[in-house]
């Protein structure tokens, strides 16, 4: 049992330590290796943390979206709290997408905010990750509070269709696509050292991420089971 | 404020929000586990006085 307490905190240290390392090379393409845009020169620098943080965020709400369909199904408590630590970390990476397309919207667009539809329903899917986090702690019962914010969570998670297709669907302000375009590679519209940067970046909050959510993860299953040694004592 | 400005501000929000994040969780993390042990360890107190 202590071993295996002390491989899994050897396993995060080393995670958190590739994450740091990514973090340190992702930074130097972006903001030294990587051109500036032909068009909007320098701020477009901000590309490789909006769109990493924003797939990021994706990520985490499929693991809720899997975390709670499992939960509903099986009903085995390990999948609510993968759902639930998912759940704070998409809250945590779209609030910072929104804040960095808002200093990215300053000087292209010439405004910190616009309810275009794409900025709109990414607020709507913060809000709406920010209600199931409400959620769980406004429901006593711990298993009513885990089955309500399943529900919430595979209902959210239909946003991101909507989110990704929004800039198809309506006349928006926000650009199309630039990596995930159905009619090009990656690589047939961007610059090589751009997608490096891009794709580094990438690999740097993945990292990142599943470093985070591997201690977040745990302080979820240590709660349950001081709450579980508190029940068997009570009884 | 100038382009860097605007790149600068993006970054450090994210990455200082990012640290801000992980020195919360690393806190919550250190409460949850001495409580786990103290609870553990009274357990144990408890089922060796029982027997």
């Amino acid at each position: 049992m202590t071993q295996s307490i002390e491989t899994a905190k050897k396993r995060k240290g080393i995670l958190g330590g590739l994450a740091l390392v990514a973090v340190a090379i992702g930074l130097y393409w972006s903001l030294a290796i990587a051109p500036p845009d032909a068009y909007q020169g320098e701020v477009q620098r901000i590309m490789y943390l909006h769109l990493p943080s924003i797939l990021t965020a994706y990520l985490s709400y499929f693991l809720v979206f899997v975390g709670s369909g499992m939960y509903l199904w099986k009903r085995e408590k390990r999948d609510d709290l993968l759902a639930h630590a998912a759940a704070e970390l998409g809250v945590l990476f779209t609030a910072l997408t929104i804040i960095e397309g808002s200093i990215w919207g300053k000087p292209t667009w010439g405004v910190w905010w616009t309810w275009d539809a794409r900025l709109t329903l990414t607020a709507i899917l913060l809000l709406i990750y920010a209600g199931y986090l409400m959620l769980r702690s406004l429901i006593d019962d711990e298993n009513r509070a885990a089955s309500a914010a399943a529900i919430l969570g595979i209902i959210g998670f239909l946003d991101i269709p909507l989110i990704h297709m929004s800039v198809y669907w309506w006349r928006t302000l926000h650009q199309p696509p630039s990596i995930l375009r159905p009619d090009k590679a990656p690589w047939e519209n961007v610059h090589p050292a751009m997608l490096t940067a891009l794709t580094i970046s990438f690999v740097a909050f993945l990292l990142l991420y599943f470093y985070l959510l591997s201690l977040r993860y745990r302080v979820g299953e240590m709660r349950h089971e001081i709450k579980a040694l508190r029940v068997e004592r009570g009884a | 404020m100038g382009a860097w400005g605007f790149v600068s501000l993006a970054y450090g929000i994210v990455y200082g929000a990012i640290v801000v994040y992980w020195l919360f969780l690393k806190r919550r993390f250190r409460q949850v586990e001495t409580e786990l042990n103290r609870l553990r360890a009274s357990e144990a107190t408890r089922s060796d006085d029982k027997s």
